[in-house]
């Protein structure tokens, strides 16, 4: 017994007793499939798409670290609102759809949106059997629109 | 042979039967104590390593490569899987250096904000080691409870960044604004959440007990003593001579903490003590971490009476094209010193990023220190280094 260690090892016997102390209380898990975590408002759960708002502008998808974001969309032309006005281009958002295999979770993609397009919802329960389910297509997306919560108050 | 001078007298006796010159004993990839993908090649004799030799690269993710085809904004949301168990510390060095080549300064809120989110990674960061040093020395109860009081944290980092593991959190310019907000938007500037001061003094309140559980855990346990004190002592000079850095660099004694030497953030504004112990020994090493845990709970207890109110972000423009130059910003991570050599022609991405990473340093010391030492006080040293091995192979 060399560095001043004491036959009764006064030490161990305390830290037993902490773990005895610690075996008769409640344990503090979340049972999950029964008992289920709320998540907080600002969670990077999933993305959830308002299509109506998208102006099929690509930033999201130009921005995204690994390219998981696919865009397609076509451009119409409008009639002038008055007579003799100039005719505008209007574009069309034909498919929307994000890779979440490859997504990341950065929220890079909600950040630059200037349209207020895609939010984030704390939702997490989306996985799947087969790696191809991963990719959620537009109406997908937009039922997630529904559980994006309000934004939590702020620190004054 | 030199390994017999090195011997204990009383150990020669029996290692004379076991003798197994040059026999090779390939630890790793794939093992336990080495918190991932570290390969040991080890030459040992009984179980004496006459010579030791680190295969590392099983986990190397090419990040710096990839950050020659980014634009800064996703370099950030890389960099924090570099040291996974404290991402937010990875991306401070990063956002200060491109700020300082683009010459802005984030507002103070933003400053303080980055502050305690930092400490908050340096506790939990600590609290894995707290888990795993024991662990690799044979106790479980410390992982059980230490991950348990861990959640606390990562709970109130989650609530400020969204993310647990990965806030990707700071923007050049102060941290995450609500950047290009429409009219009717939902999103809104990510400033503190309501309560969130409350919540972290609480959880500090709960620091406190846990730093006391570690004491009563680990401390005083007489096996973990036995184990650890007095093996694998680094003397100061060799761990300057290797890099090393951060809490095993102060275990030697060494009072170098850039957040007093380089004032990259209000620190100067805080009362704190840098933590050192003389030993070197790994025993000391896991000392050295206890009393940061103690001192970023202090920190950050200054940290909420002081943040001030104000904006969250400078002006900076949308697309952010860095003017040509280099720089080298560096920052105390809970490891050590983590810094990245930038150097942007001009554009959106830039030319080159070199990483200099805490656990790579740190990890060099192996060969010397390993030289010597029985197989099972290995897993003690490199338990008490700490390094996490995503870190050094980047």
């Amino acid at each position: 017994m060399s560095k001043g260690i004491k036959f009764p090892f006064p030490g161990l016997f305390k830290g037993m007793a902490l773990t005895f102390k610690t075996m008769v209380k409640k344990a503090p898990v979340t049972m999950y499939p029964d008992v289920k975590e709320i998540p907080v408002p600002r969670a990077r759960g999933v993305i959830s798409l308002d299509a109506e708002a998208c102006t099929v502008c690509m930033l999201c998808a130009r921005e995204c670290p690994d390219w998981c974001i696919y865009i397609e969309g076509h451009k119409v032309e409008k009639a002038p609102s008055k007579p003799g006005g100039r005719v505008r281009t209007e574009s069309i958002l034909d498919r929307f759809d994000i890779d979440y295999g490859l997504c990341m979770y950065c929220g890079i993609c909600v950040d630059v949106c200037p349209f207020d397009a895609l939010f984030w919802s704390p939702e997490y329960e989306y996985s799947e059997m087969k790696i191809s389910n991963l990719l959620h297509n537009q109406e997908r997306l937009g039922e997630w629109l529904k559980t994006v919560p309000e934004p939590p108050a702020l620190e004054s | 042979m030199t390994s017999r001078q090195l011997m204990h007298r009383s150990e020669v006796a029996v290692s004379v039967e076991l003798e197994t010159p040059g026999m090779t004993l390939n630890i790793g990839p794939q093992h336990p104590s080495t918190h991932g993908v570290l390969r040991l090649v080890a030459k040992i004799s009984g179980e004496r390593i006459h010579e030791i030799e680190p295969v590392i690269g099983y986990m190397h993710r090419g990040y710096e490569k990839l950050s020659e085809v980014r634009t800064y904004a996703q370099i950030t949301a890389l960099v924090n899987r570099i040291d996974w168990v404290a991402g937010f510390a990875n991306e401070v060095p990063f956002i200060l250096g491109v700020e300082k080549l683009v010459g802005v300064e984030a507002p103070e809120r933003a400053q303080w904000i980055r502050l305690i989110l930092t400490e908050l990674a340096r506790i939990s960061s600590h609290l894995v080691f707290m888990c795993s040093f024991p662990l690799e020395l044979g106790a479980s109860t410390p992982l059980m409870h230490m991950l348990r009081d861990r959640e606390h944290i990562l709970e109130l980092i989650e609530d400020v960044t969204g993310g647990r593991f990965h806030p990707n959190f700071n923007r050049v310019g102060g941290v995450k604004p609500a950047y290009g907000g429409g009219s009717k938007t939902k999103k809104q500037s990510m400033d503190l959440p309501a309560g969130f001061f409350k919540r972290t003094l609480k959880a500090m309140d709960l620091m406190d007990q846990t730093c006391e559980d570690i004491d009563t855990l680990v401390t005083g346990n007489e096996l973990v003593r036995a184990r650890t004190i007095g093996i694998g002592v680094i003397p100061a000079e060799k761990a300057i001579e290797y890099g090393m850095s951060g809490p095993n660099l102060r275990a030697s004694g060494v009072a170098y903490d850039l957040r007093k030497v380089d004032n990259y953030l209000p620190y100067d504004q805080i009362d704190f003590d840098v933590v050192t112990r003389t030993g070197g020994d790994s025993f000391d090493r896991y000392l050295v971490r206890v009393g940061e845990i103690r001192e970023s709970v202090k920190i950050i207890r200054q940290a909420v009476d002081i943040i001030p109110a104000g904006p969250l972000q400078a002006k900076v423009p949308r697309v952010l094209k860095v003017p040509e130059g280099q720089v080298y910003s560096r920052a105390e991570n809970p490891k050590g010193e983590f810094g990245y050599y930038i150097v942007s022609e001009g554009g959106k991405m830039p030319y080159r990023l070199k990483i200099r990473s805490t656990s790579f340093s740190n990890l060099s010391i192996l060969p010397w220190i390993l030289v010597g030492q029985l197989i099972p006080d290995l897993v003690a040293i490199m338990g008490s280094l700490d390094f996490v091995l995503g870190d050094v192979d980047r």
